[in-house]
């Protein structure tokens, strides 16, 4: 099925796919990308290259000028990029102190920590 | 008179109020009207510190005939007075500005990178081994984050228990209550402003969403839920310094687990201190707004 009117999360993921999947330090232009997302959708070439411009935008991706066309690449692979944000993650729980951006579940504990909680729990299951 | 009794309820609601209502620990068994009880001290600081400079100002601006003394003591007040709304306002501007940058890279980030849960965008699944569950608040974007490595470690309904939890502080906003006491704190330099009623807020609006978890997953899932995410990330926190007075780290997740246990509704308890917060709230109303009218009676 052609989707003609997907939403722009799963263009931005596609895109950021095609992008993962060639060869570390490789680099795609908008051309490239559309040629390959076409043959799954019908797509127009100025969307695709507006969903380029807003990864680039957002510093998803790399963008360099290569004569009169942009070329794009990934700012790391998916493997990096996600270690990235678990990293970002971990530091914004460290941070009791300050305000919180998000909202973890639970936060940091230590082993004697979990030894109290697993004390708390028997209680809490024999009641 | 005035003037004086409001600066001192002032620095009553911003200091040691706080710290007697955190050392005590049964507040938080009702944790809808502790909420609402700490919400009103804080507001009521605010108040009793802007009422004490305005009531300074037309105690020496409005007399009969204001002699350069009493002039200058109402400008200074004044000054002080716009000096303190101006930072609240400043605070308030550059704490949310931050929260939002922050929430639109992270999401942005996460949204290329995770997968949609089956029942629909807002749950995000990422593909990393730490076992990790949260939420990012605000207005349009939220997002529920599971990692796969705490998809590994909870059964079915132990993951619907902290699915539940995220969904609930997300419908009730927390983070707006979380962003307003962050910027009340950020407006003052430490001594005047304590750590304790941002600190308190934070583990009562645990409290809430672990009961909103509680009632549609069960408290043995919710219990379980909590040890095995906390165990899971302990390697981490013992490297890190353990935030031990936390709301999510050690002491507020013991404190969380041990509130589980004792569900019982106090209506009484929620009744006296939701009182306690119209009061609160009325005492520096009271101060300001008496004089004003006597002084218009002819």
């Amino acid at each position: 099925m052609a989707k003609t009117r997907g939403n722009i999360g799963d263009l931005e993921r596609s895109v950021m796919e095609a992008l993962w999947a060639i060869p570390d330090g490789a680099s795609l232009t908008v051309r490239e990308v559309h040629a390959q997302l076409a043959e799954e959708r019908d797509i127009a070439y100025t969307t695709v290259m507006t969903v380029m411009d807003r990864l680039a935008r957002k510093e998803l991706v790399h963008q360099e000028r290569d004569g009169r066309a942009y070329r794009y690449r990934a700012r790391g692979t998916r493997g990096e990029m996600t270690a990235d944000l678990m990293r970002d993650t971990l530091e914004e729980f460290a941070s009791h102190d300050r305000r919180t951006a998000l909202a973890a579940f639970v936060s940091d504990a230590s082993a004697e920590d979990v030894e109290a909680l697993r004390a708390a729990l028997a209680k809490l299951d024999g009641a | 008179m005035t003037p004086l009794l409001l600066a001192v309820l002032a620095v009553l609601f911003a200091g040691p109020v706080p710290a007697v209502l955190a050392r005590l620990p049964w507040v938080r068994r009702t944790p809808v009207a502790a909420l609402v009880l700490w919400q009103s001290v804080a507001a009521a600081a605010v108040l009793a510190a802007l009422g004490a400079g305005l009531a300074l100002v037309t105690h020496h601006a409005w007399r009969r005939a204001p002699d350069p003394v009493a002039w200058t003591v109402a400008v200074i007040a004044l000054g002080v007075t716009l000096l303190v709304v101006a930072r609240l306002l400043l605070s308030a501007h550059r704490v949310g500005t931050s929260l939002r940058a922050i929430r639109r890279r992270h999401r942005a980030q996460l949204d290329v990178i995770s997968r949609a849960g089956r029942t629909g965008g807002r749950i995000r699944f990422i593909e990393h081994e730490v076992p990790v569950a949260y939420c990012i608040p605000g207005f349009g974007g939220q997002r529920i984050v599971v990692s796969e490595g705490a998809r590994g470690v909870l059964t079915p309904d132990e993951l619907d228990a902290v699915l539940e939890h995220e969904r609930a502080h997300l419908r009730a906003r927390h983070d707006l209550v979380l962003e307003a006491f962050s910027a009340l704190r950020e407006a003052f330099p430490r001594w005047v402003s304590s750590d304790a009623a941002l600190r308190e807020v934070r583990l009562l609006v645990e409290v809430l969403a672990d009961r909103v978890a509680v009632r549609a997953a069960g408290r043995q899932a919710l219990g379980r839920a909590l040890v095995q995410l906390a165990e899971g990330r302990a390697p981490e926190a013992a490297l890190g310094a353990g935030g031990n007075d936390t709301a999510l780290g050690g002491g507020g997740l013991l404190t969380r687990v041990e509130l589980l246990a004792d569900p019982r509704p106090r209506r009484v308890q929620a009744a006296l201190l939701s009182a306690l917060a119209v009061g609160v709230l009325v005492l520096p109303t009271a101060f300001v707004v008496v004089p004003w009218l006597t002084a218009l009676r002819p």
